[in-house]
């Protein structure tokens, strides 16, 4: 797997585009993470309440320790929107040039062509985690009292992760099925911003849970708005069935991929 | 040794039959033309064997083996297109082919000397031109020094001198015992450069062998027994006329400006209607086998509609 992800290194390394949409992750997201914290914290101060109301506001802040990781894991989840783009570009723009064949004429197997991009979305994975992780440590130990427990709640990380997996691995399926870059951003982002939580509304309002299971639900619940007021909370499923949903949709898409794909023409 | 062996190879699109059991080897160290026009399945075949597209029915061996990831390692290949990262350079994008080809990169330098694009090798490919693209993806196929070489096209938007380097140098590879696996529309290619030849018309195999014996249509196939023409002329050619309907196995003799054309059926050579004529007192002052060229053959074979 390794020597897979070293050639589609070289394949983006200089590519302009990835590194546009990269570093804008990179950057834009812990940047607007450490303002946000940094502007909340300072109305919070400026309010006019009593010390003691300050002090407890403070306490239940989205930007200090335990909280902290699940508002980084959220925010995060909104910018990461920026790799399911990027990662749906990558792999159509192998459709688009047609190197897809090339690189199954050249000797990889068709399985080889899928662990390779998806090595890349193992790479995806693990930076944006890190990163999740490196800016909810900053922003907690600099807005966060002393005595906080930082590790506590971390687990949201783990789930950013899960959620950052599935997020891709939808990104991965419609780009393998439509393959033009176009048709493929506009129907994830229609999945991703519209489908998922319009299904979620419907079920939601009939009183019923099965609108946590369905499509991206599952991950986009157990990391949820941490600005919405919790008695505004209509989950009844637990934490550990979620994770079971995402990781049964992860290898329903997985599946659907590789059948896909060792059977179908190559073609443009 | 059978390098491809292809058996009864078939492929639908939906109601369109682009090949119908297709079967044939190549023979080692041969420069084997798969000739058809366009639309005729050639690429669907190499598309196939190479594992791009999924066989309808049949099945196919490289070297004995069935063909895989492996396989295709050690086969050189250039399909349709050159297929590129049309934002990486020349080297960069020879360095991608020769990491999945488990290669060094040793070769790329060496390749691009070949294919006269050494100089540009730091240049994006989405700047060359359509005979560079074409000559940056023979080099890729060269990458490694693979036995086996499957050009599609391989003359496809170079210029006429471009087109002579690449044909010379497709010769010169047969020459040191490369295998070279060639389809193409264009018959005088196929003539000059392929030693077998097998014709593909609507995706059905019409003929296969050597392109001798293709010529001479004693190729698997077809029917035995093509006419010689021979051209000869006289000072009085309504005399010779007169003489070569005496001559047996002479069909036809056609008056053609200053001189005659005459069909044979194949025991006739050129030396024995020289001599008949001589013992009958005609001299002659001209006397032309004319070998039927592969377009001639591929007619014949073919059909002459343009829908072919």
């Amino acid at each position: 797997m390794l020597n897979l992800f070293k050639i589609e290194w070289l394949k983006i390394k200089t590519y302009r585009t990835f590194w546009i949409l990269f570093l804008a992750f990179l950057i834009f997201f812990p940047v607007a993470f450490y303002f946000s914290a940094s502007k909340y914290m300072e109305s919070l101060a400026s309010s006019g309440r009593m010390e003691e109301q300050i002090l407890k506001s403070m306490i239940e802040s989205p930007f200090v320790f335990p909280k902290v990781w699940l508002s980084a894991s959220w925010m995060g989840g909104l910018f990461f929107v920026l790799l399911g783009m990027l990662y749906i570009l990558l792999i159509t723009n192998e459709v688009q040039y047609r190197t897809h064949r090339q690189n199954i004429i050249d000797g990889w197997s068709r399985m080889d062509f899928l662990k390779a991009k998806f090595s890349i979305l193992i790479f995806f994975v693990l930076v944006s985690t890190a990163l999740i992780f490196l800016s909810g440590l900053l922003v907690g130990l600099v807005f966060s009292p002393a005595n906080a427990d930082v590790f506590n709640g971390i687990y949201f990380v783990g789930y950013f992760a899960l959620m950052a997996t599935l997020y891709l691995m939808l990104a991965y399926l419609i780009a393998i099925l439509v393959k033009r870059t176009g048709l493929a951003i506009i129907i994830y982002f229609a999945v991703v911003c519209i489908l998922d939580n319009v299904l979620w509304l419907i079920f939601t309002l009939k009183n019923s849970q099965i609108g946590y299971y369905l499509l991206l639900e599952p991950v986009d619940s157990l990391v949820p708005n941490p600005f919405k007021p919790k008695i505004m909370e209509r989950r009844t499923v637990d934490d550990y069935t979620l994770v079971i949903a995402a990781v049964v949709y992860i290898g329903i898409y997985c599946t659907a991929i590789v059948s896909y794909f060792r059977k179908t023409d190559l073609r443009t | 040794m059978t390098v491809l062996t292809v058996e009864n190879l078939s492929k639908n699109y939906r109601s369109v039959k682009a090949l119908q059991a297709v079967s044939f080897s190549v023979p080692e160290k041969t420069v084997f033309g798969i000739l058809g026009p366009n639309g005729s399945g050639k690429t669907t075949l190499l598309g196939i064997v190479m594992d791009v597209l999924q066989a309808s029915g049949g099945s196919f061996s490289w070297m004995g083996e069935e063909g895989n990831a492996a396989t295709r390692k050690r086969i050189g290949t250039l399909l349709e297109t050159p297929n590129f990262y049309h934002y990486l350079s020349a080297a960069d994008n020879l360095r991608i082919a020769a990491k999945i080809k488990g290669r060094g990169e040793e070769d790329i330098d060496k390749v691009l000397h070949i294919v006269n694009l050494y100089q540009r090798k730091n240049s994006k490919f989405n700047t060359y031109s359509l005979g560079m693209k074409q000559r940056l993806a023979i080099a890729s196929a060269l990458l490694g020094d693979p036995d086996i070489l499957v050009f599609d096209e391989p003359t496809n938007g170079l210029d006429p001198a471009g087109i002579a380097e690449i044909r010379e140098l497709i010769k010169e590879l047969n020459r040191k015992g490369k295998t070279i696996i060639m389809a193409s529309h264009i018959l005088d290619e196929v003539e000059k450069v392929c030693t077998h030849v097998a014709i593909i018309q609507k995706g059905v195999l019409k003929t296969v062998g050597s392109v001798k014996d293709v010529m001479s249509g004693s190729s698997v196939g077809e029917a035995a027994g093509t006419t010689v023409l021979i051209e000869l002329g006289a000072d009085d050619l309504t005399a010779l006329k007169d003489v070569l309907q005496q001559m047996p196995g002479v069909e036809e003799i056609i008056t053609i400006e200053h001189h005659l054309q005459v069909s044979c059926n194949e025991t006739v050579t050129a030396a024995q209607v020289n001599k008949f004529c001589f013992e009958k007192g005609i001299l002659l002052n001209r006397l032309n086998e004319k070998r039927k060229s592969l377009e001639t053959r591929f007619l014949e074979i073919t059909g002459k509609q343009s829908d072919r």
